[in-house]
């Protein structure tokens, strides 16, 4: 069986007292682009962080192409490229100066590609790192992680302040990633950036790992709500049977309503064609919505949700 | 304490009060304490006023044979180490907020901008009120056994004095940090003010008939009030000035700031942009590594601390002259004196000995430029800056020994400028000295600036970086303690041997000592290898 290229097992790091992460384990085979989701504070950082070397784990181990992240942090770092979840660099340097330096601390980059991926995300290169707006701030981390094409991309949070342009710019990025052999290893807390960009995840809640499957399981949790306005009342059952409702709320005296819907929405959108409507607004709630909903009991999902 | 941004802002300075007030107060009622040791015979007490007229460029040695006079004229030297922290909170007062960002968050809240700064400014002045009232208290608690000669009135006023004095910096900070982009750029350049406005102060007491000049530092109006000398008191007119020139600035400064954008400056230069947006710079030689990248960072700082350290040292290598003839006449009046200094006849070895007692300051302010540097470092990896360096193929011991490196540049070469400025001031002026004792004097600085890096750098491996500044300028202020009042404390040799100052010796007319100076090289080298040890092992930013 080939060797995993991110390797991570039974990692623990805690600060002083405080809840790192506890016993965090899972493999990303090479050419995978894997997502690590997790709530704000769930411990995707930490574990993050340790790979890079910055932390040093309490316990566990954490390879990376084979080597261990810590003894052999060098030999690591010619093979990754990092977007760090709070990104700070040199305030008084130009985006390309700090590309230049980056470029100079790492050796080897290629310009011509670096001069694409410039143009790609519509970087101005001349203006000082705290002139940019956090968009921009973001794009000068993006490109220093991606200007070598390193072997494994290690991103925290990457698309976070980014345009929808920008987003898709780094989705294109990094599906070219995964076609070009590369391992990525991705954290967020969107839901549809990991979907559309991850072959696997890894779900992470108070420093553990709660459920590590294909990109496709997450359906399952994924839930989202549609508002529905009426130009008169609905009887107030005309949706709890529907099917994919998880939940039904009734607004303005019955004239709206607010549904919880998992999976298609395609027989929502049937039962509401039997009444007038005024308006639908669909929103996806953020990952850590579903979390608070899904894994409030001890990482067991609600009976009532319906699979798809 | 979270019920207004006054109390909130008073919170956050609670440490620094508490600290500062307590250490300088310390040190003042230290000297209080060993005055009966210091005036044990009437000889020592001739010696003393002799030493005192010897060191007039530092303070004025008013009724220096009594505990009051005695006791201002040896804390004089400490105003540059007392400012500091007003004049740090006084950058970081709004410009620091602005940099952290939580300005925009606080001026979300429904308040003016005029009030927040107001607010934060009272938290300030009160916080140095209570400094004074700190400082006063424990120098009455040091005076306590001088039969009266030491009231608490005396004392509170002192107090008072010297807050008034930190009101005035503090509030030339906030004036300056508006014209700054950043906090740091704004305590180099308030420094750069005060080290000025200290040496400007100075001048009159050197140079016959130059007090009009004197009198354009605020250090000089502070100096006017000596609450401690008996019959001498305070200056009613000199202490209104000084809260007025606080007012004037407080207010100049919240009205620019009320003007101008968050995160911006008053007056902004027009920049410089690239012929194309997404072009790459070629060939900048501070870009190359972490090394010159660092070299790059500081070129700005050391070129100012150049000009402060270098100009200070040509500047008393011009005034030596001055000083002979000052300590001449002295010297036909004061039998004691002679004993501690035997003039020769404007040649080499007098020339060195008054330079050599001048010349006491300038290690000093090679040291603190290293303390602003050992903060650069702990400062960056709390601030992040290291996170994406450190995802690059750079060893961990690579990357501190190459910052300390670029350290150690900045520090050679500011020694060498002086050593440059002090020769051809020398060399112009027409005062005889030995050259080779000057580049001793010079370039033996270098291993004090280095060892006070290292063990910034050492500390940083545990301590925030304000933690790391203010444990730095507190070990300066004890080292400069121990060497400059321990031998008239009669402190035994061993703890003379705690301070660095102890092996720098009189380079100026005993040359260099090597032994010494190798004790300082290897000690630093060691906090250098700790801290390198520390720094590969320890997690980052946590």
């Amino acid at each position: 069986m080939t060797e995993p290229m991110i390797d991570v097992e039974k990692l623990t790091k805690s600060y002083g007292g405080k809840r790192g992460i506890v016993d965090v384990s899972f493999q990303v085979p090479e050419g995978e682009v894997f997502g690590f989701l997790g709530p704000n504070g769930a411990g995707k950082t930490t574990t993050i962080r340790v790979l890079m070397a910055l932390l040093r784990a309490d316990s566990g181990s954490a390879r990376i192409a084979g080597l261990d992240s810590w003894n052999d942090s060098i030999a690591i770092k010619r093979l990754i490229g990092y977007v760090p979840g709070e990104p700070s660099l040199d305030p008084n340097l130009t985006g390309g100066q700090i590309l230049e330096y980056f470029a100079n601390l790492r050796g080897g980059v290629d310009q011509a590609y670096l001069k694409q991926l410039i143009q790609r995300l519509d970087l101005d290169t001349s203006r000082k790192f705290r002139q940019y707006s956090t968009g921009n701030k973001r794009k000068v981390v993006l490109i220093q992680a991606f200007m070598h094409r390193p072997r494994v991309l290690i991103l925290d949070e990457p698309t976070s302040g980014l345009d929808p342009l920008n987003q898709q710019e780094f989705d294109g990025m990094a599906r070219e990633a995964r076609e070009e052999g590369r391992t990525v290893l991705l954290s967020s807390h969107v839901l549809s950036e990991v979907e559309k960009t991850c072959t696997r995840v890894a779900i992470i809640r108070d420093g553990s790992i709660v459920r590590i499957g294909g990109v496709h399981e997450l359906k399952d949790i994924k839930r989202y709500e549609i508002t529905i306005a009426f130009a008169q009342p609905v009887p107030a059952d005309a949706f709890s049977k529907v099917e994919g409702v998880a939940e039904v709320e009734t607004l303005n005296n019955g004239s709206a309503v607010r549904l919880a819907i998992q999976g298609s929405a395609d027989a929502v959108i049937k039962a509401a064609a039997r009444y007038p409507v005024v308006s639908l607004t669909s929103y996806e709630p953020s990952l850590e919505d579903i979390f608070l909903r899904y894994y409030e009991r001890d990482g067991q999902a609600p009976k009532e949700a319906v699979g798809v | 304490m979270f019920r207004s941004i006054y109390l909130k802002s008073l919170r956050d300075y609670r440490v620094p009060i508490l600290g500062w007030g307590l250490g300088l107060g310390a040190l003042l009622a230290t000297v209080l304490i060993a005055i009966p040791t210091v005036f044990a015979t009437p000889a020592a007490k001739a010696a003393v006023v002799a030493l005192g007229s010897t060191y007039a460029w530092i303070a004025e040695p008013i009724k220096i044979d009594t505990a009051g006079g005695y006791a201002t004229w040896k804390y004089g030297i400490t105003i540059l180490v007392v400012v500091i922290w007003p004049l740090l909170a006084g950058t970081g007062m709004l410009r620091g907020d602005e940099e952290r960002g939580s300005l925009d968050v606080l001026l979300s809240a429904p308040r003016g901008r005029v009030r927040v700064a107001l607010e934060k400014l009272a938290a300030l002045w009160t916080a140095l009120l209570a400094f004074g009232v700190v400082v006063g208290l424990l120098a009455y608690a040091g005076g306590a056994k001088l039969n009266g000669e030491v009231t608490l009135g005396a004392t509170l006023a002192f107090g008072l004095n010297l807050a008034l004095i930190c009101a005035v910096f503090g509030s030339i900070a906030l004036f300056v940090s508006q014209f700054t982009q950043e906090r740091r750029t704004a305590s180099g350049l308030t420094a750069a003010i005060l080290l000025v406005a200290i040496v400007v102060d100075m001048v009159h007491r050197v140079v016959p008939n130059t007090v009009w000049l004197s009198r354009l530092s605020p250090v000089y109006y502070y100096n006017l009030s000596k609450p401690l000398v008996p019959g001498y008191g305070v200056n009613p007119g000199a202490m209104a000035l000084l809260v007025a020139l606080t007012a004037i600035f407080a207010a100049a400064a919240i009205w620019l700031f009320a003007r101008r954008d968050v995160g911006g400056v008053v007056f902004q230069l027009p920049s410089r942009r690239a012929s194309s947006t997404r072009a790459l710079p070629t060939s900048d030689w501070s870009l190359r590594s972490d090394y010159t990248r660092s070299l790059g960072t500081t070129t700005t700082s050391t070129l100012w601390w150049t000009l402060v350290i270098a100009g200070l040292a040509a500047w008393l290598v011009v005034i030596v002259k001055q000083t002979e003839t000052q300590l001449r006449s002295l010297l036909q009046s004061s039998n004691a004196f002679g004993q501690v200094i035997k003039l020769g006849g404007g040649d080499t070895a007098t020339n060195e000995a008054i330079l050599g007692a001048l010349f006491l300051f300038i290690p000093i302010l090679l040291m603190a430029f290293a303390v602003t540097q050992a903060n650069r470092w702990s400062a960056d990896e709390e601030d992040g800056l290291l996170e994406i360096v450190l995802s690059t193929p750079q060893p961990r011991l690579r990357l501190i020994l190459g910052r300390f490196a670029a350290l150690a540049t900045a520090t050679i070469f500011i020694s060498v400028v002086t050593l440059a400025a002090t020769a051809i001031a020398a060399a112009v002026y027409g005062v005889a000295l030995d050259y080779g004792n000057l580049a001793a004097a010079s370039l033996s600085m270098i291993p004090l600036g280095l060892l006070v890096a290292a063990l910034g750098y050492l500390f940083a491996g545990w301590l925030r970086a304000a933690f790391d500044t203010g444990l730095l300028s507190f070990l300066l202020v004890i080292w400069f303690f121990i060497s400059f009042v321990g031998p008239s404390l009669k402190l035994p040799d061993a703890t003379l041997k705690l301070s660095p100052f102890y092996y720098y010796g009189s380079p100026l007319i005993h040359g260099l000592p090597i032994g010494d100076t190798l004790v300082v090289v290897v000690m630093g080298a060691v906090a250098l290898a700790l801290a390198a040890f520390r720094f590969t092992r320890k997690d980052i930013a946590v």
